[in-house]
């Protein structure tokens, strides 16, 4: 019973069945995690009574192709960076300082209405040293923390891998990079109503009421893919085998589960992308079948009429931000919610001949949610949009001593807030950050 | 100089690890390249750790320090005896730097570490590695010859690498080739021919299988997953055809004569459905190129260098060829038969828009210079056919560019301090040189709506802060660009490289993942044996790629090859593999690949004679299907979405289907020829013995296991079968027939007073849940 007692600690519970001493053991053998020993992160928490995981959850907001910073969170004003606004047109809200769009923006959400609602709970940094100038590498930077490698795991992947290996659609993406090294399997749900289609496998069109087999005979048919497998667990693999083996067995036996959705599923569907896409995620959160998401827009490369394009999508980025947040309160579930927002690289400091910015590898990134201690700016850029370096220790700008704060400090203070770090998985991918420049208090 | 100028979109890319020699003959691929050349410890280490990842960047012709006194050659241009011969090269060239000093420090270890001025800067840190390895070979080289001891590296991997690993019987093997080529289960002649040739009988088998209209089906779709010609953007009469080229004849449905159909409605209907099927049409061309080559045994090569296209009669209307075409069409109004065409040059709107060319035709140069290809991979102003270039590399020769670009020290400031960053800036440079030069022999296709043009000159002549047209260190001739992309074709076919990125292509096809890269973390406790894996593979590689090259590139040749390969038919272990380097080089054996959901489909109407029908549009996106455009990667983990789905599949398809097949004479039954629902367990030893015949018989068609009837896994299903029937009888108010959707549509459904064909389904639900079905 020791693999339950670990199971109990982070209460993520199946429902009894007859598969579910087998599950466990399989979870272990796939390198699914849960009878690993190691010390689980103890900001996971899940509801006892049904097994749903019950946060945090965490969303993921990536502006795809390269966002302009100089008109959200880093504005300059100067040096002919920006031609909508002067500096002395830059506002601010607490802490934060902000470019004006409200007078440029093309629909969704102005950066003045957004601050004006989230600004005391966002943290900006500033200066972010993206270090490519490519969307490929400069996505898999930014999403896994390691440049050189195809084999990471996304942060979204590996935290979803981390804290909810039994949960159906564990890790969500829609779009941008979403490798998982091997350690959960990404779902995509194109559209919320096939899930619906979906959560009732069991039974004809989905009818609870009429199931396929009578009762007495389906958890014959469970009991008989458990001793299955028992069976093919005492047998030598080949680790390829034995791990996609267990994890067919997982997803069978996890996609119960995925009747808790039909319950969230909204009646109607907002137009909007990212609103979309966030109703999905943030109806399988509450369902508790899912531990991350990637939601993602694109066309942000603006190398023709930067401006415009920047007064289009940033708005609609805001948005797509705020409808999450605004649902995740309606939905309750707003104080286990930790966004992260983010772009594989920013835009130059001068237009081009076609009024258009081109890849610029210094940025910004933005956090908010549970745990985070908003209103608060760290690191910055220099009047030519230079990166400044940061002090890990005091995260205070430094030119002399500091660091180039890159993905990867990003990425190690990740996993480290949400409880991975130590996790096997974690380890199996480092991000070879030195103890000295991990960002210390970064979260506040 | 604007930024404009100088940040383009592909700026500060830096390659490495996949390295472009540059500017070195190019040779045909002539055969396995895996001998040992030079002593391990060299090419294990001192090659693999620092010259591979390290000097070979700039150290090499066409690289930034070419004009250094240390020139290197990349091993992996070549094969067989060149190949070993670039290695000996190499290190003759780290032996005679590791002897040469300044002061009483060498020189090597001075230059690795930033020293001596050295133009890559540091590469080496002293406290790395890579650093250790380097000393570790000046003081073996320097050594007096009684001290100069083997590596550590050098006794390893005595054992073979597949030593212990089970391998698939050959008619399980046959069963999963002909499932995985022709979407169905072997015949009876076929496993015969097995049986009796065993593995040998094989290739012959296959060569059959690979002339069915399946296996080019299924040829189509595997190259779409490469290539992703189906993911166009917006109608293929607009985005295939111009604007510009084709405006009288691209639309031409619009003026078909269907007036012999008097309703207006029914009319307009067929309008729809002609232009629907013109547009799949078009859409098709570059996959039936491919078919084209493969059915008729035509060099593979011919993907980059065929001088035709293919058009349906529906095509042909739209590029306005079909007059002169239609003769060899069997039926001039089939919309998806195709043949191979000749165009003539384009002719625009107006004569300046007309195309180049000598000989008054297309210069046709494979899928490189067809409209589909270009338009799914369309350039901007910004991006100067760079998209282009780098899908080229990644697809004719299987490198990409951009996958593992180094972090530079400082990017941005890169980006401002040179004036063309990608002309000066040695890391820029290291890759756009490559690049660029690819990205210039697409010169001429420079519009940027597909819909307007695809071909045409960009005005102010081609970029001249960007490296001019050419391919490896070879410029363009001017006489030779209006035939720019045959050039390039040309010279694909006869980079090694090409050979080697079409057996990957098979690979991935076949197992649904992409050969390995090398590893790159030396500290790695597990480096040496990742390195293996990796080296074993690409052993395997190369040899296909080999005689893939030998055969005229033949593409059948290939599919053969790795379907007889350890690789494709390891199975299983004969004992637990315990120890981590042993686990970590077995890492990606083995096939285990989740069934697409188009395979699911087919395996379903192999199995049962028809396919479920419900793996398409968002079902299909659920389970993992890409749709060529956004989603372009299948997912082939499962995750718990798929899993529902997988038991949807079970329960529905095994409800369609047991009843069904107990209602037909046992004669043409699929499932259950030798059993009636009348066959109660338990009531005799005879009657169990055929329940468990039954059960071996529904194992071999579901799974393909060959289960002896006292076998514990016919043992289980036997179990599940009694189990449900002994509970069944146990429950109150069972009702004797099948339940009403499970019977619904079955003429003649016989009764179920046993419970025997509810029990029945239930096992048939239970075997199309097991990996065996739903993974190849």
């Amino acid at each position: 019973m020791a693999e339950d007692a670990r199971l109990g600690e982070i209460g993520l519970r199946l429902k009894e069945s007859p598969m579910r001493r087998n599950f466990l053991k399989l979870c272990g053998l796939a390198g699914l995690g849960l009878a690993m020993p190691f010390d689980w992160p103890i900001t996971a928490r899940a509801k006892d009574d049904d097994g749903a995981y019950g946060g945090p959850y965490y969303l993921v907001f990536n502006a795809s192709g390269g966002w302009d910073t100089t008109y959200l969170m880093d504005p300059k004003g100067i040096n002919e960076i920006n031609r909508l606004y002067q500096e002395g047109d830059i506002l601010t809200r607490g802490a934060h300082k902000f470019a004006p769009t409200a007078k440029h923006q093309q629909g969704g959400m102005s950066n003045e209405d957004f601050y004006a609602e989230f600004g005391d709970q966002l943290l900006v940094l500033n200066g972010l040293d993206y270090s490519v100038n490519n969307h490929s590498p400069g996505a898999r930077y930014m999403a896994t923390g390691k440049l050189d490698s195809l084999a990471y795991p996304t942060f979204a992947a590996l935290v979803a891998a981390c804290q909810g290996p039994t949960c159906p659609i564990s890790f969500l993406t829609f779009g941008n990079y979403s490798a998982t090294g091997n350690l959960v399997a990404m779902s995509r749900v194109p559209y919320l109503p096939s899930l619906q289609k979906i959560a009732n496998a069991d039974a004809v069109e989905g009818n609870a009421r009429s199931p396929f087999h009578d009762r007495f005979a389906l958890d014959r048919i469970e009991q008989a893919l458990a001793a299955e497998n028992d069976a093919r667990a005492q047998e030598p693999r080949l680790p390829r085998l034995e791990r996609a083996e267990n994890m067919l067995y997982a997803a069978q036996v996890n996609s119960k589960a995925l009747q808790r959705v039909t319950a969230y599923i909204p009646s109607s569907i907002p137009k909007e992308r990212l609103s979309q896409q966030a109703e999905i995620a943030l109806a399988s959160f509450k369902a508790g079948v899912c531990v991350s998401a990637n939601l993602t827009i694109g066309q942000f490369d603006s190398h023709a009429n930067n401006d415009v394009d920047q007064m289009k999508l940033i708005p609609e980025f805001l948005a797509g931000i705020a409808y999450v947040l605004r649902r995740a309160e309606e939905l309750k579930i707003r104080d286990q919610l930790v966004v992260i927002v983010q772009s594989e690289m920013g835009r130059t400091p001068t237009y081009n001949k076609g009024n258009g910015k081109d890849h610029w590898s210094i940025g910004s990134i933005m956090f908010l949610g549970r745990g985070i201690q908003g209103n608060r700016v760290i690191g910055a850029t220099d009047e030519k949009q230079f990166h400044i370096p940061v002090d890990p220790k005091t995260l205070a700008c430094d030119k002399e001593n500091g660091i180039r704060v890159r993905p990867e400090h990003i990425h190690a203070a990740l996993r480290e807030f949400a409880g991975i770090a130590n996790h096997p998985f974690s380890k199996r991918f480092p991000l070879g950050v030195l103890e000295k420049e991990n960002l210390q208090g970064l979260w506040g | 100089m604007a930024f404009a100028a100088r940040l383009v979109a592909v700026s500060v890319a830096v390659l490495i690890g996949v390295v472009l020699a540059f500017g070195e003959e190019i040779k045909t691929n002539n055969g396995p390249g895996c001998a040992a050349a030079v002593d391990r410890f060299f090419a294990e280490e001192v090659w693999t750790k620092v010259g591979a990842q390290e000097c070979l960047k700039c150290h090499k012709t066409g690289g930034d320090a070419e004009k250094s006194k240390f020139v290197l050659q990349d091993p992996q241009r070549s094969q067989g005896a060149d190949r070993d011969a670039a290695m000996r090269h190499n290190r003759a060239e780290f032996a005679r730097m590791a002897q040469v000093k300044e002061g009483e420090q060498f020189r090597i270890l001075l230059k690795a570490t930033g020293g001596l001025d050295h133009g890559g800067e540091e590469v080496l840190k002293a406290d790395s590695t890579t650093y250790r390895i380097l000393a570790d070979f000046v003081r073996r080289t320097n050594a007096p010859p009684a001290e100069r001891l083997p590596g550590a590296a050098d006794d390893k991997h005595a054992t073979p690498f597949f030593d212990g690993v089970v391998m698939l019987d050959d008619r399980r093997l046959l069963r999963r080739a002909t499932l995985s080529l022709a979407g169905r289960l072997p015949t009876e002649a076929e496993l015969s021919a097995v049986a009796v040739g065993g593995l040998n009988a094989l290739p012959k088998t296959l060569d059959d299988v690979m002339r069915e209209e399946a296996f080019y089906d299924r040829l189509r779709e595997a190259f779409n997953d490469i290539f992703l010609t189906l993911g166009i953007d917006g109608n293929a009469d607009a985005a295939v055809l111009s604007y510009e080229h084709f405006e009288k004849t691209r639309l031409w449905y619009q003026k078909y004569d269907l007036s012999h159909i008097a309703d207006k409605n029914e009319r307009q209907r067929t309008e729809w459905k002609i232009a629907g099927e013109y547009r799949k049409a078009l859409l098709g061309e570059p996959m039936k190129l491919i078919e084209h080559i493969v059915r008729n045994d035509r060099p593979f090569t011919e993907i980059v260098t065929a001088d035709y296209i293919m058009v349906s009669p529906y095509s042909a209307r739209g590029y306005g060829v079909f007059d002169e075409l239609k003769e060899q069409f069997k039926n001039s109004d089939a919309p998806f038969e195709y043949v191979p065409v000749k165009l003539k040059a384009l002719a625009g709107r107006n004569k300046q828009e007309n195309q180049d060319s000598e000989t008054g035709f297309y210069p046709h140069a494979g899928l490189l210079s067809q409209f589909q290809y270009l338009a799914r991979y369309p350039t901007t102003e910004t991006n100067r056919n760079r998209l282009r270039a780098r899908m080229y590399y990644q697809h004719f020769l299987g490198v990409d560019v951009l996958e593992l670009a180094a972090r530079v020290s400082d990017a941005a400031a890169v980006s401002a301090k040179y004036e063309v960053p990608t002309m000066q800036a040695s890391e820029c440079v290291v890759c756009h040189k490559t690049l660029d030069p690819v990205a210039g022999l697409f010169q001429d296709y420079w519009r940027f709506d597909a819909n307007f043009a695809i071909y045409g000159k960009r005005k102010e002549g081609w970029f001249t802060d960007m490296f001019g047209a050419g391919f490896e260190g070879d410029d363009l001739p001017t006489e030779e660009r209006w035939r720019s992309l045959q050039w390039l074709g040309e010279r694909t076919a006869r980079d090694p490289r090409f050979a080697v990125a079409m057996v990957e292509h098979v690979y991935y096809i076949l197992t649904g993942r992409k050969a390995l890269l090398p590893p790159k973390e030396i500290d790695d406790p597990l480096f040496a044996a990742k390195r293996r894996a990796y080296a074993e593979q690409r052993c395997q590689i190369e040899a296909i790629a080999g005689r893939f090259a030998q055969n005229e590139f033949n593409l059948k040749r290939v599919f053969q090859d790795w379907i007889v390969s350890d690789f494709y038919r390891a199975d299983g272990l004969a004992t637990v593999a315990k120890d981590s380097a042993r686990r970590a080089e077995l890492d990606d054996i083995g096939l285990a690949r989740m069934l697409s959901p188009e395979q699911v489909e087919r395996k379903v109407n192999a199995v049962f004679g028809t396919p479920w029908g419900k793996l398409h549009d968002q079902m299909a996106m659920l389970y993992g299907a890409i749709d060529s455009q956004e989603v372009t990667e299948r997912a082939f983990d499962p995750s718990g979405a798929m899993g529902a789905i997988q038991r949807m599949l079970a329960n529905e398809v095994a409800c369609r289907q047991t009843l069904r097949d107990f209602a037909r004479e046992p004669a043409e039954r699929l499932l259950f020829p030798h059993i009636e629902p009348s066959v109660v367990p338990a009531t005799s030893p005879e009657n169990d013995l055929a329940i468990r015949r039954a059960i071996a018989h529904l194992h071999e068609r579901i799974l393909g296991r060959h289960d002896a009837v006292d076998s514990l896994e016919v043992e289980r299903s036997f179990q599940l079968f009694a189990g449900i029937v002994s509970d069944a009888q146990m429950q109150k108010g069972i009702e004797r027939i099948e339940n009403y959707h499970c019977r619904h549509n079955v003429p003649d459904a016989p009764a179920d007073p046993h419970y025997t064909i509810r029990a029945w389904r239930g096992v048939v639900t239970y075997l199309l849940r097991r990996p065996e079905f739903l993974y190849e």
